[in-house]
């Protein structure tokens, strides 16, 4: 569980975040939504104790980040990729992080192979890609069998193949009962990979929601209806309140009219009906539409 | 697992001393300053030795010390660099973000990396420091010192202890400016160009006196005999390393305030 209260970050007259509550629930995996430059990096590494918030606090299991006993298996983070030091071996580097713990080499060796990374430990990190960067970086986070997981754009850099593997391990780290938080400028991937989404813009939060209630709120879109009869049955939607649009001449687009509606007004005037599909708005729509006055051009 | 898993000081200064010996770049610098070290100084004792010779100069227990540890004017910069990189190399790579999220209390981590510093650089320093004198002394022969001669044995420690000291000036200099660079210029300056600086720039009275405490000057009076020329007298020996500890301490006192406060 991560409580972040009334969380406030400024750099000089600039408010990065912006007074910002959210809770992150144990259990699923809340994707961490914004623009770039929206204040997400901030806000992680204000949870994480890297940066001083001006006012407000965040709470990791019940308290303040820095003041667990074992912070590694409080929380497990990846804030940047590729950030060991070029001359090291991907083995020495999670050794190191390990040993401040007393966390095994056996858990070391264990977390290189959940990442894919046993036949590259050994080499030094200098000749590593961004993908593998991105691995040993989640890798470095899993170490403690941390309860929270703080990911920052886990997926960058990573090619389909990994990006596949981020989505599986967050999902079952999330059914392990783990709290999971992870960041992304990409509603795409959160679509697919989080069950919760926290918004952000300009430091502010803009929505705090489900992936279902996000659609909901942002409404259906159009009907596509086909019909033999459709001149007839556009002139009944149209009745009854509906904005209709023809590409084809068999084929309506209906908004403003329920689709529960339309089958019923047209099983009323018996007209049979070849389609009858909602196309709701997708979530990239829904976000767009969120974020629209918070992105920042810089 | 046997024991909890948790943080503690000294898993942090495993931690931070596998960080060092897992780089390859540690043993070379590490290797190769005493190899050039003690190299140096018997080709320096074979110099001083033909003057002696042809009679340019007359065998002097403090000019036998001087030969064998001339070369230490340089080692403090290689330890003093190593000292910087130690956590600007963090800084520079964004390890130090993992690093702080491991030990979000800060502080400890520049006080493992200091005992670290020390951990590696103590051994390797009583290596150069007996090493060169030793070797220095055989070329030299029986113009030579031996170490029951007075003030010889503190000389021979004080090579050792001016670079290591100089390797937490690194260090502090480092978490203070965080960037190579920056660190490494300055350090640089303060170690060769302020001593230079003093003379110019200073009144001729308190000139003297300032020079006296840099850095330079008082590591240099650690692991010398005689104590300077006779225009310009060094502080003594102990009062010397006093000085250079204070100056490692600020430095890194400096270090630690900033790396409390400041983002990451």
């Amino acid at each position: 569980m991560i409580e972040v209260q009334a969380l406030t970050k400024r750099y000089g007259d600039k408010v990065a975040v912006d007074e910002l509550t959210f809770t992150v629930k144990p259990g699923q995996v809340t994707g961490f939504l914004g623009p770039n430059g929206a204040g997400k990096s901030t806000t992680m590494r204000m949870i994480l104790g890297l940066d001083r918030p001006a006012a407000g606090q965040a709470l990791v299991t019940g308290r303040p980040y820095r003041e667990h006993a074992a912070p590694l298996t409080a929380v497990g983070a990846l804030l940047e990729a590729k950030s060991i030091h070029k001359g090291r071996t991907a083995r020495s580097h999670l050794t190191s992080l390990a040993q401040t713990h007393g966390i095994s080499r056996a858990r070391v060796d264990e977390v290189l192979g959940l990442a894919g990374l046993e036949s590259v430990a050994d080499r030094r990190a200098g000749g590593f890609s961004l993908g593998m960067g991105q691995r040993l970086g989640i890798a470095a986070a899993l170490l403690g069998d941390p309860a929270v997981i703080i990911l920052d754009e886990p997926v960058n850099g990573l090619d389909p193949d990994g990006v596949l593997w981020v989505r599986n391990l967050l999902h079952g780290l999330a059914a392990e009962g783990r709290t999971v938080l992870v960041s992304s400028h990409l509603m795409s991937e959160m679509a697919v990979t989080a069950e919760n989404l926290i918004i952000i813009g300009r430091g502010k939060l803009l929505a705090d929601t489900s992936i279902d209630d996000l659609i909901a709120r942002v409404g259906v879109g159009t009907v596509t209806v086909r019909s033999p009869r459709a001149a007839e049955l556009r002139d009944v939607l149209t009745a009854h309140g509906a904005t209709v649009t023809s590409v084809e001449p068999s084929t309506l687009q209906v908004t403003d009219l329920p689709v529960e509606e339309i089958g019923e007004l047209a099983l009323g005037r018996e007209i049979v009906l070849y389609e009858l599909t909602p196309r709701r708005a997708s979530l990239e729509q829904a976000y767009m539409e969120l974020t629209r006055e918070a992105v920042e051009y810089r | 697992m046997t024991t909890t898993t948790k943080l503690t000081f000294p898993r942090l200064v495993r931690s931070e001393l596998t960080k060092q010996l897992s780089l390859r770049s540690t043993w070379i610098v590490m290797g190769v300053t005493i190899l050039l070290a003690v190299g140096l100084s018997g080709v320096i004792a074979n110099g001083y030795k033909g003057a002696l010779r042809r009679g340019d100069m007359v065998a002097s227990i403090p000019d036998a010390i001087a030969s064998a540890f001339l070369p230490i004017d340089f080692v403090i910069l290689i330890l003093g660099v190593f000292g910087v990189l130690q956590i600007t190399g963090e800084y520079s790579t964004g390890l130090i973000r993992a690093t702080l999220t491991a030990v979000p209390r800060r502080l400890p981590v520049l006080a493992a990396k200091a005992l670290v510093q020390i951990a590696i650089t103590l051994p390797v320093m009583l290596v150069i420091a007996f090493g060169s004198f030793f070797l220095s002394q055989a070329v030299l022969g029986s113009y030579g010192a031996s170490l029951g001669d007075a003030g010889v044995f503190r000389a021979v420690l004080g090579a050792a202890a001016a670079p290591i000291l100089m390797g937490l000036l690194g260090l502090g200099i480092g978490t203070v400016l965080r960037h190579s660079a920056g660190a490494i210029t300055t350090l640089v300056a303060i170690l060769f160009v302020l001593p230079v600086l003093i003379a110019p720039a200073l009144p001729e009275r308190i000139a003297d006196d300032v020079a006296k405490l840099t850095p330079t000057v008082t590591g240099q009076a650690m692991y010398t005999l005689g104590g300077g020329t006779e225009s310009f007298v060094m502080l003594s020996a102990a009062a010397s390393a006093g000085v250079l500890v204070g100056w490692a301490a600020l430095f890194l006192l400096g270090g630690a305030t900033l790396l409390k406060v400041r983002d990451a």
